[in-house]
């Protein structure tokens, strides 16, 4: 397989006060070479400024929420350092760490990744790791959508304050049954494994229990391939699936075997899908999180393209 | 430092006798032991050999002096527990000038077996050598029985019979027809002053996979392969060069045999860039007999590096050794680029090869050039990235994580 050496983008997001730079300082304290980027929303920044990292190595964008408006600036931050590293104009960095704003929509990180090819040249997406404070379920609540894009984004969900939290457990089932494949780390002051949390893959890597439907429309469910397909035929069930309901796909995400004997990693957010890339061999299973997509119909077209091109 | 998906895991200053030549060689020994043994670049020192078991934790065990400074060892190689150590010295005449055998079974207590001598009026001994099956020398060394015509072109392609380690034996040799006195063929024509480095042997790499065929890197005659099934006397098959209009100096050539590719790497001699560009060439060698030039490995930004300090631009490759802890691969190369580093390259599609992770240290306390001049690399089978500053920093030991 050709070996993938890009440099991982990590997105930690979470609700303000969640505890997301308390978990960004143990992190970058046990991996200081990591190039830490952290997004402001408001007149004054001060979140960089509680970040315990080299100045050289941490970048502010504070001109608002990076979900809505900083898709320039992060790009130009991104493909600005990878260059400035090629040229050893600034020390080297071994992955990226963004911290969006309380208010942002992780995925629109992951789809700067996935649609910009200068980009994608040097980066892939890494594990989303979502902070959510365990206790706060009002917060939730009164910022349900954003709560759960955040959650359905997520491939890591740490439950910070959990030594403060009674009913951990109905957090756990409550974010499962929103994003079933998701690995769910209780924390107490932002104690983590960074190994845990750095290393999680993007792509599935376990079982996943059956499809739920959630207060707003939220659908999650599975689409299991029982043998392989052809790789045209991924293809254009994605870009047809993309055309007519792009915009309520919150993320797709799992591994496809393709009858050429590859595995694929399949990662989308709305409109926009990264190109398949082989990876090692995973379930073969597509995880949906929509918004009142439901499973059947997903389903049905999935067979009846496939039938067409069978016959 | 720069560094893109490579870790250091250790640097040794080797006793603050950092100076690092071209010669690499793993050493497996009873119980998992690893001894890396390396050629210094320049007197006072012959070779070091250090302990790597654990790779984030290197020892010396033992460190040899050169005879006198008028000389250089830059190359060895081990297969199994010989060592053959080349000896270059620096004016005609002088000796020991050739290469020494020694039995390393104790590493600390290197023993030497003999020396096969190689000095004469127009000779500088031996610069390069390969040694990988234990019988055979292959070597680019100067012949006392040839004149050269010019006398930068005295280091011939040699093979000695080593087989019986107490009289090694020459048995054969090639230079290129015309640069030698008594040649029927024309002097080559040669290049600019200013680059003219000399028609002469460098890397002389036989693989077990063809036996017979010798990959001859060849100075500033570019690179060429020989038919060795008789070794008394080599052939030429074809021959490939890039100068001019490049700048000479071909100096590796390193066969991959499943791709039916040829790596083939110059090496920069001149500081701050004045020789650039010196590349490592992909050629397709499908047909040995017609090699084609398909691509380049991608620099880093010139104009980051060309003035830096010190040379900058190709030099060595992990030459995939045919050796018990040596690490092989056809789809990835890695190379010395001086100030550049250490770096690798995927070459699955060999017309667009990608680079995927590079090493490039700070500058060492007492770098000449004010940057590190990364030398030499060799990987082991764990996939550790070994490499060596040619001045000042000694041994760095690193981690690839592709």
């Amino acid at each position: 397989m050709i070996p993938d050496a890009r440099t991982p983008v990590v997105v930690v997001t979470g609700f303000l006060g969640s505890g997301k730079t308390t978990l960004l300082n143990k992190l970058v304290s046990a991996k200081k070479e990591s190039l830490v980027i952290v997004n402001e929303f408001g007149e004054v920044g001060v979140d960089h400024h509680l970040i315990d990292h080299s100045e050289e190595r941490t970048v502010a964008l504070p001109n608002g929420c990076l979900c809505c408006r900083l898709r320039g600036d992060l790009e130009e931050t991104l493909i600005g350092a990878a260059m400035r590293r090629r040229r050893g104009d600034i020390a080297g960095f071994d992955r990226v760490l963004v911290e969006t704003s309380g208010l942002a929509d992780p995925g629109s990180v992951a789809q700067t990744l996935f649609a910009d090819q200068a980009l994608a040249r040097d980066y892939k997406l890494g594990p989303v790791v979502t902070v959510v404070d365990a206790a706060d379920v009002e917060g939730r609540r009164s910022s349900a959508e954003i709560a759960r894009a955040q959650i359905a984004a997520a491939d890591v969900v740490v439950l910070s304050k959990a030594d403060r939290t009674r009913g951990l457990d109905g957090v756990q089932t409550e974010i499962h049954e929103l994003n079933p494949s998701v690995r769910c780390i209780p924390a107490a002051f932002g104690e983590v494994d960074p190994a845990v949390l750095l290393e999680t893959q993007t792509g599935n890597d376990k079982a996943f229990p059956a499809a739920a439907a959630h207060a707003g429309g939220i659908e999650t469910f599975v689409l299991r391939f029982e043998r392989p397909v052809p790789r045209a035929l991924l293809e254009r069930f994605i870009a047809t699936l993309v055309g007519l309901r792009g915009a309520d796909l919150l993320r797709v995400k799992g591994t496809v075997p393709l009858e050429s004997g590859e595995h694929v990693l399949v990662q989308g957010v709305r409109h926009v899908f990264d190109r398949l890339r082989p990876v090692a061999r995973g379930e073969p299973a597509l995880v949906f999180i929509t918004k009142q997509v439901r499973r059947n119909e997903i389903e049905a077209l999935w067979h009846a393209m496939a039938g067409l091109v069978r016959e | 430092m720069m560094f893109l998906n490579m870790k250091l895991l250790a640097h040794h200053g080797l006793n603050g006798f950092g100076g690092m030549g071209e010669g690499m060689s793993m050493q497996l020994l009873r119980g998992g032991r690893r001894v890396l043994w390396l050629a210094h670049e320049s007197a006072p020192k012959n070779f070091t050999a250090v302990d790597v078991t654990d790779p984030r934790a290197p020892k010396v065990v033992v460190q040899t002096d050169l005879p006198h400074a008028q000389m250089r060892s830059n190359s060895l190689e081990v297969a199994g527990d010989l060592m053959a150590v080349a000896y270059q010295v620096t004016r005609f005449g002088l000796k020991p000038a050739g290469f020494e055998l020694f039995d390393v079974s104790e590493p600390e207590r290197p023993r030497s077996i003999s020396f096969f001598d190689a000095s004469g009026p127009y000779s500088r001994g031996c610069h390069q050598l390969w040694f990988v099956d234990g019988a055979t020398v292959h070597m680019a060394c100067a012949d006392p029985q040839l004149k050269p015509r010019d006398p930068k072109d005295d280091q011939v392609y040699r093979i000695v019979d080593v087989s019986d380690p107490a009289k090694p034996t020459a048995v054969g040799r090639w230079h290129l027809p015309g640069t030698m006195e008594g040649d029927d063929a024309p002097p080559p024509e040669r290049l600019a002053p200013k680059f003219d480095a000399g028609f002469r042997a460098h890397n002389t790499n036989v693989y077990p996979e063809r036996p017979e065929r010798c990959y001859l890197g060849y100075l500033d005659g570019g690179m060429m392969v020989l038919d060795i099934s008789e070794r008394s006397r080599p052939k030429l098959v074809s021959r490939w060069s890039n100068s001019p209009p490049y700048n000479g100096f071909t100096h590796t050539v390193l066969p991959l045999f499943e791709r039916g590719l040829l790596a083939v790497s110059d090496e920069a001699i001149l500081d701050n860039g004045e020789d650039w560009p010196k590349l490592v060439w992909l050629l397709d060698a499908r047909d040995e007999r017609r090699l084609v030039s398909v691509s380049t490995l991608p620099a880093p930004p010139v104009d980051a590096f060309l003035r830096r300090g010190g040379r900058f631009g190709a030099h060595n490759l992990h030459e995939n050794p045919p050796l018990p802890g040596a690490w092989r691969s056809e789809s990835i190369l890695l190379g010395t680029f001086f100030n550049a580093g250490v770096r690798a390259y995927d070459i699955s599609d060999p017309y667009v090869p990608r680079e995927i992770a590079y090493y490039v240290p700070d500058a060492p306390d007492g770098a000449p050039a004010g940057t590190v001049q990364l030398n030499d690399v060799f990987v082991d089978d764990r996939g550790i990235v070994f490499t060596v500053d040619r001045h000042a920093g000694g041994l760095y030991v690193l981690e690839m994580n592709i």
